[in-house]
């Protein structure tokens, strides 16, 4: 089913390759072509915010995707790993006039510890308890942040523009090239890192872990490594957030950012690296340009009398919805149709 | 050593609170081992519609609170058939995420319909003060400490007695097997969402006639998750015995503790209690050890 | 036939000066050639998200506001405002987005409702030179001061004015008072701590405890007992109503309150305060606002707000956010005037930096003593202070009813930016 008809593979390495036919390479480059010119050539600033912002997010959802979709370690503090990662690069970046890269990279690694400081209850609880686990996270690296002096508490801190040598990156459009860059190094390494040895560890722990212990995997190591790489991911997220809204303060990192993320992969269909993909696009495109732009001033015009809490309502209980119905109509996620869609594709005009 | 004495009633007082809440978590827990993160939301939704029936349609008391009895019940009832039935035997990756689901939307339902953030629930009780040597009580927390009680012990009493309580434990502990013995699970677990949201409309109601109803319920909510956590998933008692031990950490920490440390330590350290009580004894003071097989 | 020729002559002439004439005649008009060119002025506002509460209010009332402007008053100078409406949905990624679009579309200057969406963006803005105008402030805003302006004294100048307040006419011991802060856990609570490390000392007050709070709060008895041992003689709460309400009730229990003055600042003093607390507890308490607090009082405004609101938007009648946005309008209208009366329209046509530099040099900075219909206290730039209104009045609920006892109080500016550990 995964493979187009009258291919065949010779050799191993023709087996694990992910794009096997001059077809699946030709398409590839068509993409990415489109991607690096129609964006920034063509969009606004909403539609290119809006693109920079799902590229942001696909970011951290695929670390999330690795934390909790493979390795099944959920976790409901993302959004305070995020802030981990947002205020290193800006501190380091702004206090200490570090390079942007520098940031960027001790992002990820401290969200990365941090993440495996908290994570350390996984070595002995799992499932609610983990959940509950996070949540206490988020809230405590929000107080920390609120409170430590370097970080600007309440009053937050200004970040400034990522620049990379001489090349500043101080308008949409260039950082447009920053993030999608970075977006396609986490696409590749996530994609895989899931098909080594580590990967497949993850897998193993998160289907049974206790039959991965006896079958001589070292669980505990492996369970804080997908916390390590989970918010490693979500460190440079939320060094990337900092260098495109140049401030920070605490309340940009809530708790329900948090379930949202839980609620992308779970649309996009957990455990798949084209699942985060599919669902942050879908659930960034509803929250930034369908619910605001063009839903709720159609419906205002429309109904009459609408009560005042409308506009205000409407995001919450859209994606409320639709993570109830997923996870209830297709727990496989949008993930899975987009499999269905492929096969059905290749094996048209043949249902079966 | 007065202020001491005011903390520790304070501290008591304020746990209990948690403990009511705690103890509707508990309840489905118990009886079908879903966590139930819309807790906070599912307050502050009996909250609001309380005000809706005191306030805005100006009901007594005496016909207001059974109508918001049965609005729980019905809340319980609906949650139960439409989100979490069809989830019965999912991972429970699933059925977490799906309280978080259910959680947002009740969080959008709210905000549709009561639209301003913060408002009063008219005094449910007398407003002196009690004086116990040096130290105040307000008589509201009283009260709260007395029908917490009350709901405690009839839930105790239903579970240790009533054909339904039992049939609740039984299921908690074997669905196949309870299934077998033609016991209707779905009616169970549909009976335990119901008086769950009865437990939790209880707590809405004694708190907001304290404080007034807002979006920090929902907070308050999560909280409650460190009592059940020291307490253990599965136990009344858990809740009852931590709920007012998280509620002294929490004036002592903060009362002893802000002069050396960060402000607002107070409102963290429920959540520093789950970290600590994790790494040390997970499964609480009188939880259910359970043992994993393959 | 002759006849008939010249007819035909004159009515062919007529037609053709007509046809030269007309554009002439309907641009005479006016006197001057002002349709179709219009004042874009970007006002974002958190309409939709958390914060929605506050910003519908205040978005209503901008765009009534500039749509009285424009009909009754005939815009400015003849040119309409044309008001650039964004929600912010009170989120950093959005507010970008939006300036962005402000900046793009030729706004002239932009404004926001919340201190906190002003952070979001006044890198951008700063950075750019487009100027911005923040209904809400905080002090972190415009210090130091650069490109934006605060329309209203900031959570800090509430402390400072009721501090000189409770100085002149409440304390009467010796020695210096013992204040207490109580602080919410936000840039509302950083306010006023700030204002009081920077003034305290030099103002004579001695601050026994600042102890901070979350909005989530069910009971302060806590810190209220801590607060209690220290013998405070006056208490300031720099809150939202429902912590504050708590507070109130709470040290009432404990004994503290009526004993000891309870001040709080404008985010607190509103009709929900009194509500939750309930009248008869909340009695005596004294707070400072930066508006007028009832839409009954007598200043010139009253009457147009009044009006608009009450066939536009029946539901914002007696809402305080109201009152800031309808002034923040009148002060974007007299910012807009300042400008044309000083460089024409022809360079803010433009709308680039050359436009921005020119409202930024001849509106804001330009601004003396424009009473703002009275709402308010007056605007006026005085260099190196961007806080355009400067003054708050105090207010006590006395029955049950926030009433104003003093004139307007001006708030001395406090250059936090020489303080070495303000945004630290």
């Amino acid at each position: 089913m995964s493979l187009p008809c009258g291919i065949r593979n010779y050799n191993y390495a023709q087996d694990m390759a992910i794009f096997r036919t001059k077809t699946h390479w030709g398409m590839l480059i068509v993409f990415l072509v489109l991607l690096f010119t129609v964006p920034p050539l063509t969009f606004n600033h909403l539609w290119l915010n809006t693109v920079n912002t799902i590229g942001i997010t696909l970011i951290a959802t695929l670390g999330l995707n690795i934390l909790v979709g493979y390795c099944g370690q959920l976790s409901i503090g993302h959004a305070g790993f995020i802030a981990v990662g947002a205020y290193t690069s800006a501190i380091l970046t702004n206090r200490f006039d570090m390079p942007f890269l520098v940031g960027l990279i001790a992002a990820g690694v401290v969200a990365g510890c941090v993440g495996i400081i908290f994570g350390l209850p996984s070595v002995r609880v799992k499932g609610f308890y983990l959940a509950i686990t996070t949540i206490a996270a988020q809230f405590i690296i929000i107080w920390v942040i609120n409170h430590w002096g370097l970080t600007g508490g309440f009053e937050g801190i200004s970040v400034p523009y990522a620049s990379i040598g001489g090349l500043v990156f101080d308008s949409d459009v260039k950082q447009f090239y920053l993030v999608m860059v970075i977006v396609l190094m986490a696409v590749f390494v996530a994609k895989n890192l899931m098909r080594t040895k580590v990967g497949r560890a993850f897998i193993a722990i998160r289907d049974n872990d206790l039959a991965a212990e006896v079958m001589g995997i070292n669980v505990n190591y492996y369970k804080l490594l997908a916390f390590f790489i989970g918010c490693f991911f979500a460190g440079i997220a939320g060094a990337l957030l900092a260098h495109t809204t140049y401030y920070l303060n605490a309340e940009q990192f809530s708790f329900t950012d948090s379930i949202l993320y839980i609620g992308m992969i779970i649309i996009g269909g957990l455990g798949t690296t084209i699942g985060p993909m599919l669902g942050v696009t879908l659930v960034k495109i509803i929250q930034k340009v369908l619910l605001p732009i063009y839903m709720v001033p159609w419906l205002e015009n429309s109904i009459t009398s609408l009560p005042a809490g409308f506009a205000t309502g409407l995001a919450p209980i859209v994606f409320g919805l639709i993570i109830v119905l997923f996870l209830i109509l297709e727990p496989r996620g949008l993930a899975h149709r987009w499999n269905l869609f492929k096969a059905a594709y290749r094996l048209w005009p043949f249902s079966y | 050593m007065d202020q001491l004495l005011q903390y520790v009633i304070t501290g008591l007082s304020v746990g209990m609170v948690y403990a009511l809440i705690a103890l509707g978590f508990v309840l489905i827990w118990k009886s079908s081992s879903v966590a139930n993160l819309a807790l906070g939301q599912i307050v502050l939704l009996s909250s609001w519609f309380t005000y809706s029936m005191l306030v805005q349609a100006n009901l007594p008391p005496i016909v207001a609170l059974p109508i918001v009895i049965i609005f729980a019940l019905c809340l319980g009832w609906v949650i139960e058939r439409f989100a979490l039935r069809p989830l019965i035997a999912q991972p429970i990756l699933s059925l977490i995420a799906v309280t978080l689901g259910i959680g947002y939307f009740i969080e959008g339902v709210i905000t549709f319909i009561w639209p301003w953030s913060v408002d009063a629930l008219p005094t449910l009780f007398p407003q002196e003060v009690v004086h116990i040597g040096p130290a105040v009580i307000s008589q509201e927390y009283l009260w709260v400490i007395g029908i917490c009680l009350a709901v405690f012990v009839l839930l105790t009493l239903f579970f240790r007695f009533h054909r339904m309580g039992v049939a609740m434990r039984a299921t908690a502990d074997d669905q196949m097997a309870v299934q077998a013995c033609g016991i209707p699970v779905t009616r169970v677990f549909s009976m335990s969402w119901m008086l769950a949201c009865v437990v939790a409309a209880i707590g809405g109601v004694l708190i907001s006639s304290i404080g007034g109803i807002t979006h920090g319920l929902v907070n308050t909510g999560l909280k409650a998750f460190s009592v059940v956590i020291l307490g253990g998933l599965d136990s009344f008692v858990g809740a009852l015995v931590a709920g007012p031990i998280i509620g002294l950490l929490e004036t002592l920490g903060g009362g002893y503790l802000t002069p050396y440390m960060w402000g607002g330590v107070r409102d963290v350290i429920p959540f520093i209690i789950i970290i600590i009580v994790m790494v040390i004894k997970p499964f609480g003071l009188f939880g259910e050890k359970r043992i994993e097989r393959i | 036939m002759k006849n008939k020729k010249l007819l035909i002559i004159n009515s062919i002439i007529c037609v053709a000066l007509l046809v030269v004439a007309l554009p002439f005649l309907s641009a005479c008009g006016g006197g001057e050639d002002t349709a179709g060119k219009t004042l874009k002025v970007g006002i974002m506002t958190p309409t939709t998200g958390i914060a929605a509460e506050k910003g519908v209010p205040l978005r209503d009332a901008n765009m009534d506001c500039i749509a009285y402007i424009n009909t009754e008053l005939g815009g400015i100078n003849g040119y309409q405002i044309e008001a650039i409406n964004l929600d912010s949905q009170y989120k950093a990624d959005q507010a970008v987005t939006n300036i962005n679009q402000f900046m793009d579309q030729g706004c002239l200057f932009f404004t926001t409702s919340a201190s906190a969406e002003m952070s979001w963006v006044q890198e951008i803005a700063n950075r750019a030179g487009f100027p911005g105008l923040v209904c809400y402030s905080s002090p972190s805003n415009y210090h130091p001061p650069q490109h934006i302006y605060g329309q209203m004294p900031d959570y800090g100048d509430d402390w400072t004015a009721f501090a000189q307040y409770y100085l002149d006419n409440i304390w009467q011991g010796t020695g210096k008072p013992k204040m207490a802060l109580m602080l919410l856990n936000n840039s509302t609570g950083a306010g006023a701590k700030n204002a009081a490390m920077a003034m305290a000392d030099a103002m004579g007050i001695e601050i026994i405890a600042m102890e901070e709070h979350a909005a989530t709060t069910i009971s302060e008895m806590e810190s209220l007992t801590r607060v209690s041992a220290m013998n405070p003689d006056v208490i300031y709460i720099s809150s939202t109503p429902q912590p504050t309400s708590i507070i109130i009730k709470e040290a009432k229990n404990i004994g503290l309150y009526p004993n000891v003055t309870i001040g709080v600042c404008h985010a607190a003093m509103t009709k929900a305060l009194v509500d939750l607390g309930g009248a008869d507890i909340i009695e005596g308490v004294y707070g400072v606002f930066p508006t007028i607090v009832s839409w009954d009082e007598d200043a010139p405004a009253v009457v147009k707000m009044k009006e608009y609101a009450q066939n536009l938007h029946p539901n914002d009648v007696n809402n305080g956010d109201y009152i800031a946005a309808w002034a923040q309008s009148l002060i974007i209208a007299e910012i807009l005037r300042k400008t044309l009366d000083a460089v024409g329209y022809d360079v803010l046509a433009k709308g680039d930096a050359e436009s921005w530099a020119a409202i930024e040099q001849y509106g804001f900075q330009g601004l003396d003593g424009y009473d703002v219909g009275g709402l308010q206290s007056p605007v006026n730039y005085v260099a190196g202070d961007n806080r355009l209104g400067k003054s708050l009045r105090i207010n006590r609920v006395t029955n049950g009813v926030i009433t104003a006892i003093t004139g307007w109080v001006e708030a001395p500016l406090i250059k936090y930016e020489d303080y070495d550990w303000f945004g630290n």
